[in-house]
């Protein structure tokens, strides 16, 4: 029971983190209407930001993560104002092509840079013992940092200026232009605000796990799951895929094996696109 | 008088350019024959690959599952069954055609950018299911298959070719026939298509089907040519993509763009490879980036929009 229990948690803890990613790549889906491939690649970033503020500046990877959001920001917004941005109008398969092609530029530069050594930031170790289980430290002290990041992101969403402008472009872009709403602006700042939530999504994988330079492959995947999970633009939507993603996987992994928890997101993808392309939540 | 000489002169330069071609292993060394070898087989798949996605505009990340599954079967039906080649070959570009008739009718109800995720998906889960324990007594797991199928080069050579000539003929005839228009009016818009009475959802999956038959085929006989086959290598997200790059460079939804798209790309591929190995694959995401936000048109189109050939579809 207790091994059970702890598959449970440690699979919330992990689908936290999904999640992050996941509502990043949504929300720049929904609201600019690009597929993000390289989504994964700005996580790796953001996992060797950390890494490298910490073992050459000696940094906290916790200053790291609170300076990861800004500066992953800009260059996200500086990214979409100088390319992206003339592929609004274009077709899917231009956005998609483009940011395959990035994607790729980025893990292979990094490889190149950085060569294909395993790294990790050991900053956190040792347990928690909590009511009879154990949780490693460094993942339940990520869990509460995913779960600060998700409820900024959603008070911001709901309460700012800005982002009521980001929601009324993500439902009716032209709608919303007519209303005096600076579209082309809230894409570009819904753009950068996703790379901030991947790149600090990074710096939280870099606190649990080993990084390297093709991490990003299965963060993308999982994040196209749970898109796909909670429906295309659906923030709550892509925060309830990742908890039932990390726990699935987490399951299987435990119960099954490892090689079936690797299926597990093209198997999710299909069925989904096959029963319910709208996903599961309404919005 | 004019315009007859001038078809007269275009055939004549054809069949010229054929014999060439067939003569070509009686005096050129190895090295040109593989190289030979590699850019028909890319044509194949850049063609297969042009013949789906570039004239319905739906986007095909699923290419290397074609190539995957029908090579597997080859090669399975060629090592473990002592299968002639030329039985071998047909018969896994068959078993795709036929479970690509069943997934185009699942999959083609998806648009857009879901139908090229849920392709993508498809390849990577077949990928791990032929790597799992489960297949193994068939595919032999995740450690391979390698075999000996005591081909000359020579004779690779003559059947790809043949498959290339096959493939490129099928292309033109598509796009100069009602059959194409119909896909192409897909493409711009697929409503109106239906609601001219268009059957879209059949030639959706007919095309389909013929995309999967022509790379199918081409799979085969590139992993006869290599003798090996293992799951990472015959899902390799590489296989999608290269066609995909060659397509866009060439032209795409074009005839003789993909082509054009596989010859210079394999000679760029052959030159980076050799100079800069290590930084190959960030050069290939480069150029990549940089033929969507320049070079949307590619070289075929930027030749017909400069005048340089006349704009038609036939072409």
């Amino acid at each position: 029971m207790t091994n059970f229990l702890e598959t449970l948690i440690r699979g919330l803890m992990l689908g936290s983190l999904y999640a992050l990613v996941g509502m990043g790549l949504t929300l720049v889906w929904g609201v600019v209407g690009i597929v993000n491939i390289a989504h994964g690649e700005f996580v790796m970033l953001g996992a060797y930001f950390a890494f490298w503020t910490f073992s050459l500046l000696h940094l906290n990877p916790l200053v790291s993560l609170v300076l990861s959001v800004p500066i992953f920001f800009l260059i996200g917004s500086i990214l979409h104002k100088r390319m992206t941005e003339r592929l609004t109008h274009a077709p899917e398969l231009s956005a998609l092509i483009l940011t395959f092609g990035m994607s790729i530029l980025i893990w292979n530069l990094a490889q190149f840079f950085w060569t294909n050594t395993y790294r990790s930031v050991s900053y956190l170790t040792g347990n928690f013992l909590f009511l009879g289980l154990t949780l490693a430290k460094s993942k339940t002290i990520s869990f509460f940092l995913a779960l600060g990041m998700t409820i900024a992101l959603f008070t911001f969403l709901k309460y700012s200026k800005i982002g009521k402008g980001i929601r009324a472009t993500s439902q009716n872009s032209e709608v919303a232009l007519v209303c005096g709403i600076d579209t082309k602006k809230m894409r570009t700042l819904t753009f950068g605000i996703g790379i901030g939530l991947a790149g600090a999504a990074g710096v939280i994988v870099s606190l649990q796990w080993v990084i390297f330079p093709q991490m990003g492959g299965s963060y993308v995947s999982k994040a196209f799951a749970i898109v796909v999970l909670g429906g295309l633009g659906n923030v709550q939507g892509a925060l309830i895929g990742g908890l039932i993603i990390g726990v699935l996987e987490s399951l299987v992994t435990q119960y099954m094996s490892a090689k079936m928890a690797q299926i597990l997101p093209s198997l999710i993808i299909l069925i989904i696109l096959l029963l319910k392309p709208t996903g599961l939540f309404k919005r | 008088m004019g315009i007859l000489s001038k078809k007269f002169l275009l055939l004549i330069g054809l069949v010229l350019l054929m014999a060439v071609l067939i003569s070509i292993p009686f005096f050129a060394t190895d090295y040109w024959m593989t190289l030979l070898v590699l850019i028909l087989i890319y044509t194949v798949y850049a063609s297969g690959w042009n013949l789906f996605s570039g004239l319905t505009g739906y986007t095909n990340f699923g290419l290397a599952w074609f190539i995957g599954v029908s090579g597997y079967v080859s090669s399975i039906l060629i090592a473990d069954y002592q299968w002639p080649w030329i039985f071998a070959w047909p018969m896994g570009a068959l078993f795709i055609s036929i479970v690509s008739i069943g997934v185009g009718y699942i999959l083609l109800r998806i648009k857009g950018v879901y139908f090229a995720i849920s392709m993508v998906a498809l390849t990577e889960g077949t990928r791990e299911l032929f790597g799992t324990g489960y297949l193994e007594p068939i595919t032999h797991g995740g450690k391979g298959l390698p075999f000996v199928a005591g081909i000359p080069l020579s004779t690779l050579y003559w059947s790809i070719l043949f498959l290339a000539f096959v493939t490129i003929f099928i292309c033109y005839k598509i796009t100069s026939s009602k059959f194409g228009l119909r896909l192409m009016a897909i493409r711009e818009d697929e409503q109106a298509a239906e609601t001219l009475g268009i059957n879209t959802t059949k030639a959706k999956i007919l095309a389909f089907t013929l995309s999967s038959f022509l790379v199918g085929l081409g799979g085969a006989i590139h992993c006869t040519y290599q003798n090996y086959i293992d799951p990472n290598y015959a899902f390799n997200i590489q296989l999608t993509l290269t066609p995909i790059v060659m397509t866009l460079f060439g032209g795409i939804g074009t005839v003789f763009g993909p082509v054009l798209g596989a010859t210079l790309f394999t000679f760029i591929h052959e030159i980076l490879w050799a100079e800069l190995t290590l930084l190959y694959m960030a050069i290939f995401g480069g150029i990549l980036m940089a033929l969507i936000l320049f070079f949307p048109q590619g070289l075929l189109g930027w030749m017909k929009e400069r005048g340089i050939l006349p704009k038609i579809r036939k072409i």
